[in-house]
């Protein structure tokens, strides 16, 4: 198996405040990866490392390019956040943004490119929305067009943060096949406080509290987060899925 | 009508403001919607009269007002976006400030010029008649590179005003393009100053915008027919002000409005009547 991200004794911040220390991670292709852990532990932050929006204070992000196509390396499905819902811009152009750094900053979209966008749009059933303004569009719309915008330039890493947020409860099923779809493709990582549904569909877990802890099994035992010291919920697989809320002893550092 | 039209053409003053119009319409058309769009029309109002004190200050050392205004609206346009993205002063209260402290500036140095300050008038609410050759050279090049800025870049300024956040995850010169664009808002407030005047120069940079949105929701479309809204405004505002003798200015920012009350009148009627088709067709 391909590695694709390699992180190395990472520690990372805003000021002087250290909210990540001494992260050691690495993806590869195929990988499922759930980053789970309570708000504040420092999630967002590794993703903003990751993708080079903040600088680590120590320790390093590396990258193994696939020579063998020109693939972007990340997709990113930001957290649903509160935009200007009267920006005039279409659905379409917003999917073809995720090509922003891939084909540079100067002139127009090929055919070849629009028609890609439509294509994804249609598979993700809302072909029809392609001209609509994207502030008509409801949460779990949204959440499908961001999804395309992120996957557009067919990247060999796809994050998610938060994907939970989008209300259309309707949609999450079909959400999570599609991810399990793409992770032919790709790989995946989505990042949630709420355990309940991505631990189902994960193939493995880390869990990040200021430190990261990696668990080589979307099963995560009680003893498992002892030993570990991992201040979240209980994970297990039963006939009906579910977590079991426990609190454990805060780690002091 | 057209007889009038083309005895008027003969006259320089006429061709040439004309000509004025062309390049600011084609300018605020452009900027105009970036600004609307990104909700940044307090900002552009800002820089607008802060530009005032530079015209101030060439009246009193006898410059080109035009070049003084040029000064005054470039610096306060960056200093309006280097605060935002370095400091936690509260951006409309500064933009308050700097709003009316221009004009302060301005309306001092005017004062203390010696003698009558004829053209006062002519900065603060426009005056399209007076426009010379070489005010035309200057709007014409502004306007070139303002337009061919947004043809090359158009992706980019497009995906970087609507989400931000977003585009800097993609390595996007986010701060780079902000301080490129307040710049560009800032020389085509300066060029519009001839045609509509500090005081009324933002009626051109929302009215065709607001106008055009009603009928579109794509920023490509809403720049293209703003700037055939402003024209059409300027043109109508020309022969208005020539027939009726009353400033040109006001006589722009009114045709503007009635263009815009007209469309907003045809989008009620077509959408009133859709409605009543739609029932119709259900029973």
């Amino acid at each position: 198996m391909q590695k694709i991200l390699e992180i190395s004794s990472l520690s990372a911040g805003y000021g002087d405040n250290i909210v990540l220390r001494d992260i050691n991670f690495s993806v590869y292709e195929n990988d499922f990866i759930g980053i789970i852990g309570p708000n504040g532990g420092g999630k967002t932050t590794l993703l903003k490392v990751i993708m080079g929006v903040i600088k680590p204070f120590k320790g390093k992000v590396r990258f193994f390019h696939n020579q063998s196509n020109a693939r972007n390396i990340i997709g990113y499905l930001p957290q649903m956040n509160l935009f200007d819902k009267d920006f005039p811009i279409t659905v379409v152009d917003v999917v073809l943004s995720g090509l922003l750094s891939r084909d540079g900053v100067f002139g127009k979209y090929s055919r070849r490119q629009k028609e890609h966008a439509e294509k994804l749009l249609q598979k993700m059933g809302i072909g029809d929305l392609s001209k609509t303004p994207v502030g008509k569009l409801s949460g779990g719309q949204l959440q499908r067009v961001y999804l395309c915008r992120a996957i557009i330039s067919s990247p060999q890493l796809l994050i998610l943060d938060e994907p939970n947020t989008f209300v259309d409860t309707g949609f999450e099923k079909d959400f999570y096949e599609i991810l399990r779809e793409l992770n032919k493709e790709m790989a995946v990582i989505i990042v949630s406080h709420d355990v309940g549904t991505i631990t189902w569909y994960v193939k493995t877990i880390a869990c990040v509290n200021k430190r990261l802890h990696y668990h080589p099994s979307n099963v995560i035992t009680q003893e498992q987060l002892e030993a570990y010291n991992c201040p979240i919920q209980i994970i297990t697989h039963g006939d009906v899925p579910h977590t079991v809320l426990k609190k454990h002893k805060e780690q002091h550092d | 009508m057209i007889e009038t039209l083309l005895d008027l053409l003969q006259y320089r003053f006429f061709s040439n403001a004309l000509l004025a119009a062309f390049f600011a319409s084609i300018a605020c058309g452009i900027i105009g919607t970036y600004i609307v769009s990104r909700r940044i029309v307090f900002i552009s109002g800002g820089i607008t009269h802060a530009s005032f004190g530079g015209i101030g200050i060439s009246y009193y050392y006898s410059f080109d007002p035009i070049a003084g205004a040029a000064v005054f609206a470039v610096l306060s346009a960056l200093g309006i976006q280097f605060m935002k993205e370095k400091t936690q002063v509260r951006e409309d209260s500064l933009i308050g400030i700097l709003w009316s402290l221009g004009m302060a500036v301005g309306i001092i140095f005017v004062f203390i010029t010696p003698g009558y300050a004829p053209d006062l008038m002519g900065y603060l609410f426009g005056s399209i008649m007076t426009v010379s050759g070489s005010d035309l050279t200057v709007m014409g090049i502004l306007t070139f590179v303002i337009a061919l800025f947004f043809i090359l870049f158009y992706k980019p300024v497009l995906f970087i005003s609507f989400d931000q956040e977003y585009a800097k995850t993609h390595r996007a010169p986010v701060k780079l393009m902000n301080f490129i664009l307040i710049t560009l808002v800032a020389l085509t407030v300066v060029l519009s100053i001839k045609v509509a005047g500090v005081i009324l120069v933002l009626s051109l940079l929302t009215i065709p915008q607001t106008t055009a949105n009603i009928f579109s929701h794509n920023f490509r479309n809403i720049m293209l027919f703003s700037i055939l809204v402003a024209f059409a405004g300027c043109f109508a505002g020309l022969l208005i002000s020539f027939e009726l003798n009353i400033p040109s200015g006001a006589s722009i920012i009114f045709s503007l409005i009635v263009i815009f009350i007209i469309a907003k009148l045809f989008d009620i009627i077509t959408t009133h009547i859709k409605i009543v088709k739609s029932i119709k067709n259900n029973n």
